[in-house]
């Protein structure tokens, strides 16, 4: 078997066998070493050996047989046998052979993914632990994908870990009252991951994979988990609409093209279709949230052929209930897009003054782009020219920088 | 999103923390200067465990650099200092941080005598089509 096919296999096993292990030991660092020692056992055993017909059982039995291992090593260090077997079911100092299937294979894997974005912990260290734990990913891609040194993430995954010790963290699903607030946060974490992954136009540095990947295959898990759950079908048709883009949404030189100006032939349709798909599915269902609400956004522009035929009266409806649930700088600014096509630009840029006041949103060059696109097709060019140069200066993207310096460059008198 | 904060001062003799090595920094008592190194120890420890804290490195005296300027004919090298510059870079530290409000926060605090802090974010090759 090649590397690449057992780092597959071992990516769709990881967070079930971790999962498995923590449910037996509660402790992340003493499940992760055994779950490590499985993975090399079997990139030892499986390619001569041939891989068992139950990967993941094989792997969560030689990972518990190395956890009972462990757990012996500490008992004869330390001499305190009576105390921690009275903690310790005896079942757990037997380990079952390796080729015996382990029964009632429970799927803990959800369980794993609320631990990790457990509410003590930071957003960055959720993120991290997230695609450690539960993704599978190395410390050394996750470091390369947020370009940090590697001993910075591990420093970050390390300190997350202590956390969830210190504050007593159970690996048990949160009661019933909790759950909503648990299952947001971890939505939050995988929304980070998707837009790490979707807004880097270089490789990543993960190997045939990428943080936008990540994101959708975790979110489809958390979907299967929680079928009903209406902001989590939200959240996974917005990162399937989104990510149907991706191929249009560069050119070869690394430059990006704007929605608008993009070759729609290029963009995924059966991802599309499966957005739309779900989208449609939840709205009916219950209350309406804000990824539902930025999906169905993203599903009206996908959905037009042309960016002329796109329906904005009816993102502008969606951009004002988004900010009545969650007002802030970024959905004025797309609101004011929207009610520029269906009002015209006088309407958009009223609604841009007040933040064009503000300090700390006055470094936002999103806020000058925006500006300056209003001013342009209102036809006042040396202002929207010296717009864009503002943007352009406050912009720390490359890619988005040289778009807006070309389109300043563009209006400047000949 | 990622800043730089560099540290720009003219410590003589050179040497680190430059603030113990500048007229302002000397004018100061010395309980001054061992509450400001707790501060800044407890500033540091806090943005590692926060895992804001990416790396730092504190730089050799400007003298020791070698300066290299390009003409079509080839590059010419001249030893340092940079002498277009009024302050030197002392040092830099890398933070990934939130916001702009926090890194702004995080900057503030790096603030010492005889010395000027700097805070830059840091381009990124990434892009967003909206």
């Amino acid at each position: 078997m090649t590397s690449a096919g057992l780092e597959d296999v071992w990516r769709r096993c990881a967070p079930h066998v971790l999962a498995a292990l923590m449910r037996r030991s509660g402790d992340f660092d003493a499940a992760e070493n055994a779950v490590q020692e499985a993975l090399l056992a079997a990139a030892r055993q499986w390619p001569t050996e041939g891989m068992p017909d139950n990967p993941r059982g094989w792997l969560i039995t030689v990972a518990s047989r190395r956890l009972v291992d462990q757990w012996r090593a500490e008992l004869a260090r330390t001499n305190r046998e009576q105390l921690i077997a009275r903690h310790t079911p005896p079942e757990a100092f037997l380990a079952p052979a390796a080729d015996t299937v382990v029964g009632g294979e429970r799927d803990d894997s959800l369980t794993l993914l609320l631990l990790c974005c457990h509410p003590a912990l930071t957003r960055p260290s959720q993120v991290a632990l997230t695609l450690r734990a539960v993704a599978g990913l190395s410390t050394a891609q996750i470091a390369r994908a947020f370009l940090v040194p590697e001993a910075t993430m591990a420093q970050r995954i390390s300190r997350a870990k202590t956390r969830l010790r210190q504050v007593g963290a159970r690996f048990t699903v949160p009661a019933a009252e909790q759950l909503p607030d648990r299952v947001a946060a971890v939505a939050h974490v995988l929304y980070l991951i998707f837009t790490e992954g979707h807004t880097a136009t270089t490789g990543t540095g993960l190997t045939d994979t990428s943080l936008a990947n990540e994101a959708i295959r975790l979110t489809r898990q958390l979907h299967e988990h929680l079928p009903a759950a209406a902001e989590v079908s939200g959240l996974l048709a917005l990162m399937l609409l989104t990510h149907a883009r991706r191929a249009a949404r560069t050119r070869p030189d690394g430059s990006l093209v704007p929605l608008a100006e993009q070759d729609r032939s290029l963009w995924d349709r059966a991802l599309i279709g499966e957005g739309v798909h779900l989208i449609e599915a939840a709205l009916p269902t219950g209350p309406v949230g804000p990824y539902q609400l930025q999906a169905s956004i993203a599903a009206i522009h996908a959905e037009a052929p042309r960016a002329a035929d796109t329906d904005w009266t009816q993102i502008e409806i969606l951009y004002r209930m988004l900010h009545a649930l969650t007002p802030g700088p970024v959905v004025t600014l797309n609101h004011a897009v929207a009610v520029a096509k269906v009002d015209g630009p006088t309407a958009a840029l009223a609604m841009l003054e007040p933040l064009l006041q503000d300090r700390q949103l006055r470094r936002l060059h999103r806020l000058h782009a925006v500006h300056a696109h209003l001013l342009e097709i209102d036809g006042r060019v040396e202002e929207a020219r010296a717009a864009y140069a503002t943007a352009a200066r406050v912009a720390t993207s490359i890619p988005e920088q040289r778009y807006l310096n070309t389109k300043a460059a563009q209006l400047a008198p000949a | 999103m990622k800043y730089v904060i560099l540290i720009h001062a003219n410590p003589d003799p050179w040497g680190h923390p430059t603030s113990h090595y500048n007229p302002e920094g000397r004018a100061l008592p010395p309980e001054l200067h061992e509450e400001m190194d707790r501060q800044f120890e407890a500033l540091l420890g806090e943005i590692s465990a926060s895992g804001e804290f990416v790396t730092a490195e504190a730089l050799a005296d400007p003298a020791s650099a070698t300066l290299y300027g390009w003409s079509p004919e080839g590059h010419l090298a001249t030893d340092g200092p940079y002498a277009e510059a009024k302050e030197q870079l002392a040092g830099f530290f890398i933070i990934d941080c939130d916001s702009r409000q926090r890194a702004e926060q995080i900057a503030a605090r790096f603030a010492h005598p005889g010395g000027v802090v700097e805070l830059r974010p840091v381009m990124w090759p990434g892009g967003d089509d909206q």
